[in-house]
């Protein structure tokens, strides 16, 4: 494997190394950044707080979600 | 001496030295301490360099909303991954001492190979030690300046205040070291899980302009949200699944290691 991509992969796996927490908590920044800088969303600026919480929760409940639907932990069941 | 300051100083000051006293104890017992120690000198080494450097021009010119935003979406990633693991564990999903076993074949691979254990510095802890104690010591810097730019000698009398805000804050920390270290170990890491998540949830909703109500003691209400959730999620979970065997042997666990993460 190239040298660029393992350093990549070992960042990946250093700060993350679970897709769905990187995916949910990079989508949940956007959308703050959305509602903080766009002109149209300045209503739902006061409720910035419960988003970011909502989509923290959404983040766990997901990738909590995808290791209980595994095949291997369905089998558990 | 303008007592107002010094107090001032001390009680805001005290605030920021325990939130990042609180994440130095969980990179010092998590990893190890020589880790968390050195995160944490590292960090009073830049912030020296920076306030050498830039003096009272620091408010103006180091972008704390930047900095805050980093740290707090690391602090999420990191916290999440920690939770997830320990709400697995607790719900029957992955093995409760598996890394604990892991971890144990690996440091004893690491005797057999004659490398000294335990105090080998881990990524993790120096990292967690260095960016808080930097964000939080860059914090401290502010509310000194802050403070203390109202008159002569303000700052001094400001530094004064949050110096033994500080002292304090390290002392009862150094008390309150031992009785964390009893701790089951899938418990330490289900509350540092709940502590990175809400530290993180806390800075970067501020770095994206949230005024959080009650201030910092919102962090205790968003640690309890947090908790409660995690709690309802272990019992959602141990209801779908049978608990599995709770610990794997040390025979296994060189296997083991060679597929999942050690001690995260």
């Amino acid at each position: 494997m190239n040298v660029i991509l393992k350093v990549i992969l070992a960042v990946y796996k250093f700060f993350v190394g679970d897709l769905v927490i990187l995916l949910g908590t990079v989508l949940t920044m956007v959308i703050l950044a959305l509602i903080n800088s766009v002109g149209a969303l300045v209503s739902l600026r006061g409720g910035l707080g419960a988003i970011l919480i909502v989509g923290v929760l959404a983040t766990l409940v997901a990738t909590l979600g995808r290791e209980v639907a595994r095949p291997e932990n369905r089998q558990k069941a | 001496m303008q007592w107002a300051i010094v107090i001032a100083a001390f009680l805001a000051a005290s605030v920021e030295f325990v939130e990042a006293f609180t994440l130095v104890l969980v990179a010092g017992i998590t990893a190890n301490w020589r880790s968390a120690i050195v995160g944490a000198l590292a960090a009073v080494a830049t912030l020296a360099v920076i306030v050498a450097t830039l003096g009272v021009a620091l408010v103006t010119l180091i972008p704390i909303g930047v900095l805050r935003f980093v740290i707090g979406f690391l602090l999420l990633l990191f916290g999440l991954k920690w939770l997830k693991n320990a709400i697995q564990r607790y719900s029957g999903l992955k093995f409760l001492h598996d890394e604990e076993a892991i971890y144990a074949a690996n440091m004893e691979q690491a005797r057999a190979r004659g490398e000294a254990v335990g105090t080998r510095l881990d990524p993790f802890g120096v990292l967690l030690s260095y960016k808080s104690v930097l964000l939080e010591g860059l914090e401290v810097a502010f509310i000194v300046i802050s403070f203390g730019s109202g008159g002569a000698g303000g700052i001094g009398t400001a530094a004064i205040g949050a110096a033994a805000a500080g002292v304090l804050v390290i002392l009862v920390g150094a008390l309150v070291r031992a009785p964390l270290q009893r701790i089951p170990e899938n418990t330490l890491k289900f509350i540092v899980g709940i502590m990175l998540t809400t530290f993180g949830t806390f800075w970067s909703g501020e770095s994206f302009g949230i005024n959080w109500p009650f201030s910092d003691l919102f962090l205790l209400l968003l640690a309890a949200l947090y908790l409660v959730v995690s709690a309802l999620l272990i019992t959602a979970m141990k209801r779908r699944q049978p608990r599995v065997a709770s610990a794997t042997t040390a025979s296994e666990a060189p296997m083991l290691s060679q597929n999942k993460e050690v001690r995260v």
